[in-house]
């Protein structure tokens, strides 16, 4: 009987450990993902290059548009509807959120360093540029592991103008 | 007698808790490797040179997903725009600010079969893993 109990603790804790292996690699994965998404994100907003200012020779992002591209590419990116729920086939179950959203612009001189003491995030940018900060919850299959929260951060510059 | 018993009724479970783990691993090991190259398209496709995803590309991809032991004949991929232009014509790139869109497909090949022995559902034949994409082209004329 012990020999049974034994074998049965082994499997338990031998399928845990896997549990928790699987669960930390999907995490790694889901991190990467929405990596990506937040640096398409900011690059689809650096790109809304605004026009009248362009016109007069002065490279600047139109921060609505930029906004607006930033939340439309996140969205696609990450399977959301309008208000950041996740849809059928997200990879998330809790609405990420965008915490920081920045333009850069041609009030700055360039190179610029921008520096975020909140969330520790530094990075220097050439050209006018886009910086984001995203919540993100990586949505557990099983307990075994802690609760995962990432500030994920991502900037992108205009790629030229 | 009675080992034997215990063995043969739990047979099944002690073959999930060995096997398992090891399908579990492969899926999700390709799962990443379809996202690395989707990534990778995107990257080239939507950059300032193409601003599209042709024939010629996927074919390249397929090739560099066959080393991986993937099937190419197997693999599927989706391009699209999000203002409806066709997105794999180098005739006609898409222009800055049009999205570039990219699914790849790939079947489970039977790799969750073994929740069976558990009494899981397993997803049938037509079940794809899949990555997908969607980046915002640089291609100025």
């Amino acid at each position: 009987m012990h020999k049974l109990l034994f074998g049965v603790l082994m499997a338990v804790v031998w399928w845990m450990l896997h549990a928790l292996q699987w669960e930390e690699e999907r995490a790694m994965g889901l991190l990467y993902e929405v990596k990506r998404a937040v640096n398409r994100a900011a690059h689809a907003a650096a790109q809304q290059a605004d026009r009248d200012k362009l016109e007069i020779g002065i490279p600047s992002i139109d921060p609505g548009l930029a906004r607006a591209a930033a939340h439309l590419y996140l969205q696609a990116n990450l399977r959301l509807d309008r208000d950041f729920r996740p849809l059928p086939g997200s990879p998330l179950r809790q609405p990420p959120a965008v915490l920081v959203f920045e333009v850069i612009n041609e009030e700055h001189e360039f190179p610029y360093t921008y520096y975020n003491p909140e969330y520790n995030y530094r990075v220097t940018l050439k050209r006018p540029g886009v910086v984001m900060v995203v919540r993100a919850e990586y949505p557990r299959v099983f307990n075994v592991m802690d609760p995962v929260v990432w500030h994920i951060k991502g900037a992108a510059e205009q790629v030229h103008v | 007698m009675k080992q034997l018993l215990v063995f043969v009724l739990f047979a099944p479970l002690f073959c999930w808790l060995a096997f398992s783990p090891v399908y579990k691993h492969v899926l999700l090991i390709r799962q990443a490797l379809l996202q690395q190259e989707a990534d990778y398209l995107l990257e080239i496709g939507a950059s300032g040179a193409y601003g599209y995803i042709d024939r010629v590309m996927v074919a390249e991809s397929r090739l560099r997903l066959a080393r991986y032991g993937f099937r190419p004949e197997l693999l599927e991929y989706d391009v699209g725009s999000t203002n409806g232009m066709p997105a794999d014509q180098p005739s006609e790139p898409l222009p800055r600010g049009v999205g570039l869109r990219l699914e790849i497909r790939y079947p489970y090949e039977r790799l969750l079969d073994i929740d069976r022995l558990i009494g899981l559902d397993v997803p049938g034949p037509e079940g794809r893993i899949a990555a997908s994409g969607m980046k915002m082209s640089e291609y100025v004329p």
